[in-house]
């Protein structure tokens, strides 16, 4: 008697046999040049504002997101060798990382993070309470949530 | 995918702690990517709270705080460095990778004593941040924003150190017995997440202002 499976037959990885047709040390190296590189774009943004004026933040802020992006998929794919294991293994990370995007860049929209609507108590510096206030529990104006 | 029958394998060796599985995936393999991507809620959770507490030093009448926030002691040339020491250990831990999958055992120990000594490294400016800050009057009580840096960088600092005895455990573990070349990959991924991490932590709190 015997039973049938889904095989995923896209897996080059099979128990027993490790897949010893990943990146060469050469590779590694080459990315690794690359990731320093990136890392050394990323710091020289953190004098933009004194070498070309506090307008620049305009440019360096989504650049600096771009390299991080770039950085992790670079790691990810080579280093941890998504790229040449099995699919499945690539969906079950990005699974995990997307459902923390999407829960964290809700929650923060939520807590007004990314737009300044004068509630003190998330991002914004907090308001000054008087002492008086401290005493009898008074909210400030906003509120507590978002 | 493909239907196919499962018959008994008697013509088919496995070594002996590696077993059949459906995915065609080691169970430790898989286990550690699953655990991994949990991961990544838990340090997006803390990275969340960062931001949202950044700004909010904690100068309320009343309440003891201080003005203090961490953004303005951070030390950028310093943790550039210590990035650069955590992104050179990612370099050893593949090259250990391929040493191992070569079935080189003294060059496999070579590199993961390597990376454990980076990782050490990394940790140990770590420290050295969090007692200046400490000495510059930011504690981990000091304010909600001191709270939740702290949170964050310190657990992350906690899986580098878990990271570092694995590696050492591995190293010792290999003059004794095999370590075969996916355990030491398994081991791999659990450290090439740390830094992935820290890349992410270094851009969003250290970098962007």
């Amino acid at each position: 008697m015997s039973a049938t499976i889904d095989v995923d037959d896209d897996s080059p990885v099979h128990p027993g046999e490790h897949h010893d047709h990943g990146p060469s040390d050469g590779t590694y190296w080459k990315v690794f040049w690359a990731l320093v590189f990136i890392t050394a774009l990323e710091v020289s943004t953190y004098f933009w504002d004194v070498w070309f004026g506090e307008s620049s933040w305009t440019f360096a802020v989504p650049l600096l997101l771009l390299l991080m992006v770039v950085k992790f998929v670079l790691i990810a794919s080579v280093f941890m060798h998504l790229r040449f294991d099995s699919k499945l293994l690539t969906r079950i990370f990005y699974f995990g990382l997307a459902t923390a995007c999407i829960v964290y860049l809700a929650a923060l929209s939520v807590m007004n993070i990314f737009t300044d609507n004068g509630n003190p108590w998330f991002n914004d510096p907090p308001p000054a309470v008087t002492p008086s206030a401290v005493v009898t529990g008074e909210m400030p104006a906003g509120g507590m949530g978002g | 995918m493909t239907d196919v029958a499962l018959e008994p394998m008697d013509d088919v060796e496995f070594p002996d702690d590696v077993h059949a599985t459906s995915t065609g995936i080691s169970n430790p393999k898989l286990a550690m990517w699953t655990y991994l991507a949990s991961d990544c809620l838990l340090f997006g959770g803390l990275i969340s709270t960062y931001l949202l507490y950044r700004n909010r030093p904690g100068n309320i009448p009343g309440l003891s705080g201080s003005d203090l926030r961490a953004s303005e002691l951070f030390n950028i040339p310093f943790t550039s460095m210590t990035s650069f020491i955590l992104l050179m250990s990612s370099l050893t831990m593949v090259l250990a990778v391929n040493s191992a999958i070569r079935s080189d055992a003294e060059r496999m120990r070579l590199w993961l004593v390597a990376t454990s000594v980076l990782g050490a490294m990394f940790l140990g400016g770590q420290i050295y941040e969090f007692t200046e800050f400490v000495r510059e009057g930011l504690g981990f009580t000091s304010n909600v924003s001191a709270s939740s840096f702290f949170t964050l960088t310190g657990l992350h600092g906690a899986h580098v150190a878990v990271g570092v005895l694995m590696l050492l455990s591995a190293t010792v573990y290999s003059m004794r017995r095999t370590l075969n070349a996916e355990a030491v990959e398994t081991l791999g991924l659990y450290w090439h997440f740390v830094d992935i991490v820290w890349v992410v932590i270094f851009a969003i709190v250290y970098l962007i202002p």
